[in-house]
């Protein structure tokens, strides 16, 4: 049975009210250019791949919240493997030097 | 007192007519009227109640008390105002308040260990800062000056602070005139006025009048101002105006204001703001939630305290203290002296550098360019003949009029030393200010042959021939070619003298009446040539993204000369003239677009620095004259010389052991790399800090215990802090140092929002498998998350330091490592130590590390990809 069950759902909102708050920082910080409606539409692709990091954390939210809730060790490991090597290749990928 | 007879020396006999002077009564020795240069020399000494055999000793005295010492007022180092400057930082304040209020609710641990900290810090800034202005102020201690004065009609050297108004004073070539004195003789004076005005060549001075109402002190020829050298003769005078009544000393005197705040400076003063704003409003609010879900008010509050001091990068002030002074100590290795640690920083964000022309573009010495034929050919007479017709003494070292001097050094650096020896010289007329030339008369093989050399518009008239290609021809049918050459020499900022000669008798004695019927033979081509490293080094400042403008008292083109065979590209040039009739609007816009300011005065410089900081920029100034001191308070970066006048050393943040612009080059890069350095300490300390502090916030209002206790907030955040102590010896990427960076508040609360929550979210998943997965006791749980928030925000470190991405492509500094590494381990073994124990820590389950290392692994690579949407999405740049 779940230590401290009365705490969980105000756990799962504060991780996940951080979450939200760094996707509306990263949305207040995200270029808002003026361009007509064409542009928009060809961008949207572009804006997907832009927000990677956002999906990648959204994600993550959820491996964490679901992976506690079921107090498993093994799909907390997993995941964060898996999310691990996914950062990775994003890193390398977005490379600067 | 050793007493200099001045006995022999020859002086030009003046005379003066008394003019329509009314003289002043006795006791008016405090005159009103201080238009010494327009009064005749009798009306002179009858102001000042003196003579040709100067005041008594008696009277010194008397007005010794009267008008005090003869000198500039000095600020020496103080300790206290260098141990305030320690204390002045808001983030002192929010420590001391803490560590007040924590021993004034009984916890005298938490009150010594802020105090702790806050003494450390001061110490180690009041030191480092102490040592090098010590260092700075015996570099500028200068062996004090003498001055030969006639007291009671006898001649002696005395301390130069003791001269009064009054005094009759003398001065030889060499000496730095001790007050501002109105001439009654000379003997082919010239004084060096540079540090003044700017001029780059001497200045001839003589007695006389001057009938100018507000004459500037370029045209007050019968003066010797305090500060300025005497380049050439002798000359004797009556002191007019002494210590800071001088016009030395009224440039001085604008110098005792405050310098105005660094850029650096109000950037940590906004960040102050900035983190004293969230701290406090964190405090509060964490206060009033603890207080409301029913916890006891001293805990809330000592809770709320110490978040608020984990919010504060307390050692702020030791490791940019720390870093400025190894900073320094690199620098003073490259031969620049830091007087003013904070200066560094803005000395790295400077993109503006103010320079003059004099010794910095240019040697700051007359050579001799060129000896030329009137068909324009080099021509070894006019060489020869100038060697014989000349003043410079040449006994073992070459000493005397400039011009002379450097006709000397081009003879013997290109084997020209022996043209001279077949003749003798048989007469010599000296040079004088009327003529503006000098004479000699020499033999050679029974044939004498008088020679002439001075100024072109004096010799010129003085002829009634030219030899063109050996020919002799009348001189008015070649004159205007020759003084279309001389206005082309003129304009491009050479200075020129003529040379004739004529066959002559000979005879006992010469004199000026053998200077006529001349035949005008070449001239001599001066020049203050550009330094040969000085076009490499404003290529490099370029390549730095500092942009050289040039600040001269000399004339446009001879400023326009040197920039081309400098190759400085000139966008724009401004006069002092069409400065003074601009608008504060037009100067803005005039500054940015220029690169030089000729004829322009000490006004004209300290407006057009004020104008580029007002347009944004970083402004340095280098000077090294009486006149450059305003300029150099008002830059943000105000750079002098060791050889500069006390004045501008005294004024400036910066000091160069040489005036060379390539050690201004490696100045820059060390005070980027100490900004970026700083920079770091601040980006990690707030993003991680208000991270950990934000998630200890929300920890507190859902948890029935408190997330962490106050005493372990602090011992994490010491333990922080020391990792964080070589982060001045860290490595700085290349990139960040090839090009200026302004402090930028706007930036550090966008990377404060963005990173932060990264540490908040890796807190709130310890809470969780603290929570669910170990049912943590309070204990348990404060232990876990001691760890997870240690380890995440020291590694985070080798993230946030770079802008690289990945990470790792940057190689963090060797001392850096080590030390993180080795806090890492301490903070690691805390809980199971009997320190971990008196500080409420037990040991952790050994599974809870390697969801640990899953989790900080994942943090870190988080963070970097966070930099990729930060830096190359949302284009955040600083």
């Amino acid at each position: 049975m779940m230590p401290y069950p009365d705490l969980f759902i105000w756990w799962a909102a504060t991780i996940s009210a951080g979450i939200l708050f760094q996707v509306l920082v990263s949305i207040y910080l995200y270029p808002r250019r003026r361009k007509g409606l064409e542009s928009a539409v060809s961008s949207v692709g572009k804006f997907w791949k832009n927000f990677a990091f956002v999906w990648i954390l959204v994600s993550l939210l959820i491996l964490y919240i679901v992976s506690i809730n079921a107090g498993s060790y093994a799909l907390f490991a997993a995941g964060n493997i898996v999310v691990e090597v996914f950062l990775l290749v994003y890193v390398i990928k977005n490379s600067n030097r | 007192m050793r007493i200099k007879p001045i006995s022999g020396v020859r002086f030009t006999a003046q005379t003066h007519q008394r003019g329509g002077f009314k003289a002043t009564a006795r006791q008016s020795l405090t005159v009103t009227d201080k238009d010494y240069w327009s009064i005749t020399e009798t009306d002179l000494f009858s102001t000042l109640e003196t003579g040709p055999s100067g005041i008594s000793e008696q009277e010194a005295q008397s007005r010794l008390k009267t008008y005090g010492y003869n000198e500039l007022p000095r600020k020496g180092l103080s300790w206290t105002t260098v141990l305030l400057r320690q204390l002045k930082n808001p983030i002192f304040a929010i420590l001391v308040a803490s560590a007040v209020v924590a021993g004034f609710f009984g916890e005298a641990e938490q009150s010594i260990a802020i105090l702790s900290m806050i003494a450390i810090s001061v110490a180690l800034g009041y030191f480092n800062e102490y040592k090098a202005e010590k260092i700075v102020e015996d570099l500028t201690q200068r062996v004090s000056l003498k001055a030969l004065v006639t007291r009671d009609g006898k001649t002696y050297e005395i301390n130069s602070r003791l001269l009064v108004p009054g005094d009759l004073a003398t001065v030889y070539i060499g000496d730095i005139v001790p007050a501002d004195i109105r001439i009654t003789e000379s003997k082919d004076l010239q004084a060096d006025e540079a540090t003044l005005t700017g001029e780059s060549f001497p200045v001839d001075k003589a007695p006389g009048r001057i009938d100018a109402p507000h004459p500037t002190p370029q045209q007050m020829t019968n003066y010797m101002f305090m500060g300025t050298v005497i380049a050439h003769g002798s000359g004797r005078g009556i002191v007019v105006e002494t210590g800071n009544r001088t016009e030395f000393g009224s440039i001085t005197k604008s110098l005792t204001r405050p310098h105005p705040e660094t850029e650096f400076q109000k950037g940590i003063k906004n960040y102050g703001s900035m983190l004293l704003t969230l701290t406090g409003a964190l405090a509060v609010g964490i206060f009033a939630l603890n207080a409301l879900v029913g916890r006891p008010l001293i805990d809330a509050l000592l809770f709320s305290l110490a978040v608020a001091i984990g919010l504060v990068p307390e050692l702020m002030p030791a490791i940019v203290t720390i870093s400025l002074s190894q900073g320094a100590g690199k620098m003073a290795k490259r031969q620049v002296i830091v007087k003013r640690l904070v200066s560094i920083e803005d000395f790295g964000t400077m993109n503006v550098l103010c320079t003059d022309k004099t010794g910095t573009l240019t040697e700051g010495k007359i050579t001799l360019k060129d000896y030329l034929s009137l068909n324009e050919e080099k021509d070894p007479k006019v060489l020869t003949y100038s060697l014989l017709c000349n003043d410079a003494v040449t006994d073992g070292r070459i000493a005397g009029n400039p011009m002379d001097v450097a006709i000397w050094e081009y003879a013997m650096e290109n084997g020209f030393q022996d043209s001279a020896k077949p003749f003798t010289k048989m007469d010599e007329v000296p040079f004088d200010y009327q003529r503006r030339l000098m004479s000699v008369a020499v033999r050679r093989d029974g044939a004498h042959t008088f020679i002439t050399k001075g100024a072109p518009e004096s010799v010129i008239p003085r002829c009634a021939y030219a030899d063109v290609v050996g020919k002799i021809e009348p001189i008015s049918s070649v004159l205007k070619p020759i003084e279309a050459k001389l206005s082309e020499f003129s304009g491009a900022g050479y200075r020129v003298l003529a040379v004739a000669f004529r066959s002559i008798e000979a005879k006992p004695t010469y004199s000026v009446d053998d200077e006529s019927d001349l035949t005008l033979i070449g001239f001599l081509v001066f020049s203050d040539p550009p330094k040969e490293d000085a076009a490499q080094a404003i290529f490099t400042l370029k390549e730095m993204g500092v942009n050289v403008k040039i600040l001269t008292g000399d004339n446009e083109l001879v400023a326009k000369r040197i920039c081309e065979e400098l190759e400085v590209p000139v966008k724009g040039t401004v006069v002092g003239s069409e400065l003074s009739q601009m608008n504060p609007t037009e100067l803005q816009s005039a500054v940015d677009d220029a690169t030089i300011f000729a004829r322009v005065t000490p006004e004209q410089k300290l407006n057009i620095i004020k104008a580029l900081k007002a347009n944004g920029l970083v402004v340095g100034f280098l000077g090294d004259g009486v006149n450059d001191a305003p300029s150099l308070y008002e830059a943000d970066v105000g750079i002098s010389v060791d050889s500069a006048v006390d004045v501008s050393k005294e004024a400036a943040d910066i000091v160069l052991l040489e005036k060379d612009l390539g050690v201004l080059a490696n100045g820059i890069l060390e005070g980027r790399k100490i900004f970026d350095n700083t920079l770091k300490y601040i980006l990690m300390g707030t993003s991680s800090n208000f991270g950990n502090m934000f998630s200890a916030a929300a920890a507190s209002v859902f948890l029935p215990f408190l997330p962490m206790l106050p005493m372990q907030i602090l011992f994490m955040n010491l333990l922080y802090d020391v990792a964080n102590m070589t982060l001045p010896t860290d490595n700085v990427d290349d990139e960040y140092i090839r090009a200026p960076r302004r402090w930028d508040i706007g930036f550090i609360r966008k990377y404060t929002l963005f990173f932060g929550p990264f540490s908040s979210l890796y807190d709130f998943l310890t809470y969780g498998i603290m929570l669910f997965i170990f049912a943590a006791t309070p204990a348990l749980f404060q232990s876990g998350w001691f760890v997870e928030s240690f380890w995440t925000e020291v590694f985070v470190i080798f993230v946030i330091r770079t802008r690289r991405i990945p990470f790792f492509s940057s190689r963090p500094g060797k001392w850096l490592s080590i030390l993180t590494v080795s806090c890492i381990a301490v903070g690691t073994i805390v809980p199971f130590t009997v320190l971990g124990e008196f500080l409420g820590f037990v040991p952790l389950p050994s599974n809870y590390w390697v969801l640990l290392i899953l989790m900080v692994v994942t943090y870190l690579l988080l963070v970097d990809a966070g930099k990729v949407f930060f830096y190359k999405v949302c284009k955040c740049m600083w």
